[in-house]
Parts: structure tokens; C-alpha cells; sequence
């Protein structure tokens, strides 16, 4: 059986790089990579959930993060193991210095909007790669 | 929406700790609602907790602990978007126990009418139950700054 890619943003509340995680997740879960993806809560995962964290070793695994800190991949990295890949929200506006995203956290500017776009992007082309890679 | 008190911040602030679950649009709720508490209804004395940073606290130079540290000597409420009560537990496990804990299923059951679907992005029923769940947050935070 094919393995699903979970993808696990961070979701971080106090700046919007966060909501960049979590609705780039979302975006590739629902348009860019339907049906190969999933989403769980990160903090499900850090409690323990024993179906859910049974559920993550038997597939693949990306985190995203929109900081430095790293939360969600230490986090899975703590409870799961290394993650398959695991991204930085932050990289895209390293890349892109004329894309500085709205600081608004709910509901997401226009920058942040498209910094988010470029980022699901990254994210569903590491998912075709891992999918390929189990093929 | 009520408009924010302006209080004078003579007392400790009281920490919110949304859950923020991504795979439910009751996860959803909390983030928006928590965000509407520290902005716009009790900004002066409510400071928001990242629940991943806290979580994962042993991220020291990152700030992790220092966001334990603050829930430790400080009166925080988690906002919970299912029974698993993730912020509750994680509180209790490693900080101390929350000093209230609200559960946004307890709220949608008194507004039947309200069905919000999408936890992309919150329909008109999400805000609106957002809203009211951040009145209530709000009830409890002025509760707990008054009693300190």
C-alpha cells in the first residue's frame, strides 16, 4: 500500500509566519496533492495520541515551520522520529525580499497570501517526490 | 464585538493557550478566537503563548522555556477545540494547572444554529461563533485578573 505524506505545520500563533504554515498545509492537502496527503494536530501528536503517532511512523512525514525555533520538527522529531523533509516558512521571503508579508495573523494579507502560495509549492513538489519514491 | 477595556495593568497578565489543532475546524475557532481576546478585547492584560513553542519547551534558546516558565507563575486559560484538551494537559504536565480551561464544544452546543465547516478559512457561522467564544474568554479573563 502506498504510504500517505503527513504534513505537520506548526501553526504558530504569535506571528504570521505560522498561519503561512498552516494554511500552505492546507492548500496542499486539498489542491495541490489530494488524496497522497494528510493533516494532523501537532499537539495530538506532542500528547502522545497513540493512534495518531502509530498512524505518522507507518507513513511519510513533512513538518513545517515559521520559525526558527524549529517547533514542529523537534516536536515530531521528540515524538516520532526524523521527519522525511521539513520546511522553513520564513525561506520564502529570504528568496523572494519584495514579498514581505502583512504581519495580520487572521486573515492573512496579500504578500503573505502569496508567500504562502510559493511555499505550498515547495511543499507539494517534495510530496511528488516522496510519493514517486515509494512507487 | 464588545470593545477593549482600557485597564490599567497594575497585575500580572493572563496567559491564553489556543490549541490551534489544524485537522478540525474547532482548532480553527480557538486560534481566531484567542487572536480576537489579545487584540481586541483584553489587549493590556492577556499575553498569547504559542502552544508548539510551549510544547516544546526544551527549545530553551529558542524561548520554549521561557514560555513554561511564564505559565508557571502566571494564571493561564487553554482553549480547547475537542475533549483531547492538548493545551489543558500540556499546562498541567509542564507548567502547572491551567487556571481555567474552556472547551469550544461546550459553546457550539448553546448556538445549535451556528455550523461552521471549513477550517481553512472560518465561513460567516465560524467568526461568528468565534466571536462568541472570545466574549467568553474574555468573562473568564476578567474573573481571573480581578481575583489576583
Amino acid at each position: 500500500m502506498t504510504k500517505k505524506v503527513y504534513i505537520i505545520p506548526c501553526s504558530g500563533i504569535g506571528k504570521v509566519y505560522g498561519s503561512i504554515c498552516r494554511q500552505a498545509a492546507y492548500r496542499v492537502g486539498n489542491d495541490l496533492k489530494p488524496g497522497v496527503t494528510a493533516i494532523e494536530c501537532l499537539p495530538l501528536i506532542v500528547k502522545g495520541k497513540k493512534e495518531v503517532v502509530d498512524e505518522l511512523k507507518k507513513n511519510k512525514v513533512i513538518t513545517l515551520d515559521g520559525c526558527t525555533a524549529l517547533c514542529a520538527y523537534y516536536d515530531v522529531v521528540n515524538v516520532i522520529g526524523e521527519p522525511d523533509a521539513q520546511f522553513l516558512s520564513t525561506s520564502v521571503v529570504q528568496k523572494n525580499r519584495d514579498l514581505k508579508p502583512e504581519p495580520t495573523i487572521y486573515p492573512l494579507g496579500e504578500n503573505a497570501k502569496e508567500v504562502m502560495e510559493i511555499f505550498a509549492k515547495e511543499i507539494a513538489e517534495k510530496v511528488g517526490e516522496l510519493v514517486d519514491g515509494e512507487k | 464585538m464588545e470593545k477593549s477595556k482600557l485597564i490599567l495593568n497594575t497585575k500580572p497578565k493572563i496567559g491564553l493557550i489556543a490549541c490551534s489543532g489544524e485537522n478540525l475546524v474547532e482548532g480553527t475557532i480557538t486560534r481566531v478566537a484567542t487572536r480576537i481576546v489579545v487584540e481586541k478585547l483584553r489587549p493590556q492584560i492577556t499575553t498569547i503563548l504559542c502552544q508548539p513553542l510551549f510544547m516544546a519547551g526544551d527549545i530553551k534558546h529558542k524561548g520554549g522555556g521561557k514560555e513554561r516558565e511564564f505559565a508557571k507563575i502566571h494564571k493561564t486559560i487553554t482553549v480547547e477545540g475537542c475533549e483531547e484538551a492538548c493545551g489543558k494537559i500540556a499546562v498541567e504536565r509542564y507548567s502547572a494547572p491551567a487556571a481555567a480551561t474552556i472547551y469550544i464544544q461546550d459553546i457550539m452546543k448553546k448556538y445549535p444554529q451556528l455550523k461552521p465547516e471549513s477550517k481553512e478559512e472560518l465561513d460567516e457561522d465560524g467568526l461568528k461563533l468565534a466571536e462568541i467564544v472570545a466574549e467568553e474568554i474574555a468573562t473568564t479573563i476578567d474573573e481571573l485578573y480581578n481575583s489576583q
